[in-house]
């Protein structure tokens, strides 16, 4: 439990340095990515990717580990381009709003405000109108 | 230490935060999914549930689910479909370690927290810590400008942010980085879904500011 719980904090410290140095926290940056004027931030997510790509190949055969799949589901489309247009207007996707609170930014907290209200009202809607099956327990 | 980091120094330590996610803890990076789960354990008290592991799953399901529809006779719906969604994270997946089933959901507060005082590092190391109630930049400025009317842009996107990423089972983190580097279908559409919706979005906010 307390080896689990200081492994969570320090992997979220890393990633919430590391995105602040990255500049993934600053909303001019991540415009300057969507609008195709600075290729940093592109380059920096699809490097990530090319790094991870092998790694989970090599990881998943040395400890002989099958991930759960991510299918398509009713949701995947709709709920991706509801959160671009999200992410692009705010500057934040869900652990920048975080990073950008430690910064100083504290108008992120009402960002984070929005994002509590919506993962909340989703769930609810979803829960009551739609219910359709998501393939994952995180997707509910 | 105020220039951002470099394409390869920012690619290889995405890459080693989500490796390291992995290895450290049993579980794929997700943090639209922890906030659901913090959520969703707010509402609906899972942490109980996941601590007291000696009694049976169903029970505990059916007891969680009488006292729910007790509780909040109004949403009797929404407790009939959370319960499904507990079992299913208690289970941990085919040839995964048994460590893997859920944290409890104060974890995820604890993990939101810490992304919190990374910020702060990065930035108490470029400068001396400052707080506004603001964001920063002349290009949010130029946008939004930067009166109260400038917090509409934020909120309206939050709550975009919110519903969307739980419509769609996950994040820059889950779907973008993690789900797309194991070529998985649902990951690849949502992030091809978030960049273009992105895209367009800050092309027509770039042209109607000018």
């Amino acid at each position: 439990m307390i080896r689990d719980l200081a492994a969570t904090l320090a992997v979220a410290f890393a990633l919430g340095f590391s995105l602040s140095r990255i500049g993934f926290s600053s909303w001019d940056e991540v415009h300057a990515m969507f609008t195709f004027a600075d290729l940093r931030l592109t380059l920096i997510f699809a490097l990530g990717v090319a790094i991870l790509v092998p790694s989970w190949v090599v990881l998943g055969k040395l400890q002989k580990v099958e991930w759960p799949t991510r299918g398509v589901h009713k949701g995947t489309l709709v709920g991706g381009v509801l959160f671009g247009v999200g992410w692009a207007l705010s500057g934040a996707c869900p652990s920048i709003a975080f990073v950008q609170l430690g910064e100083g930014q504290l108008a992120a907290l009402v960002t984070l405000g929005g994002i509590l209200v919506g993962n909340y009202a989703y769930g609810a809607i979803h829960a009551r109108f739609l219910r359709w099956d998501t393939g994952s327990c995180l997707d509910r | 230490m105020s220039e951002p980091w470099p394409v390869w120094a920012g690619g290889g330590a995405l890459a080693g935060v989500a490796l390291g996610h992995w290895l450290l803890t049993g579980r794929l990076m997700a943090i639209s999914g922890r906030f659901t789960r913090l959520v969703d354990g707010l509402r609906f008290g899972r942490s109980e549930l996941q601590e007291a592991a000696p009694v049976p799953e169903d029970e505990l399901l059916a007891l969680l689910r009488a006292a729910t529809a007790a509780e909040f006779g109004d949403v009797e719906a929404e407790a009939a479909a959370a319960p499904a969604s507990v079992e299913d994270c208690l289970l941990p997946p085919p040839g995964q370690p048994q460590s893997a089933s859920a944290q409890p959901w104060w974890f995820h507060l604890a993990f939101l927290a810490a992304l919190v005082a990374g910020g702060a590092a990065s930035a108490a190391l470029a400068g001396p810590l400052q707080a506004e109630f603001a964001i920063r930049g002349e290009g949010f400025k130029s946008v939004f400008g930067s009166g109260p009317a400038a917090l509409l842009p934020l909120l309206i996107g939050g709550v975009l942010v919110g519903a969307g990423t739980r419509m769609a089972g996950g994040c820059t983190s889950g779907h973008g980085l993690c789900g797309v580097s194991r070529l998985q279908r649902g990951s690849l559409l949502a992030t091809a879904a978030f960049f273009g919706a992105g895209i367009v979005t800050s092309l027509a906010l770039g042209a109607l500011s000018k």
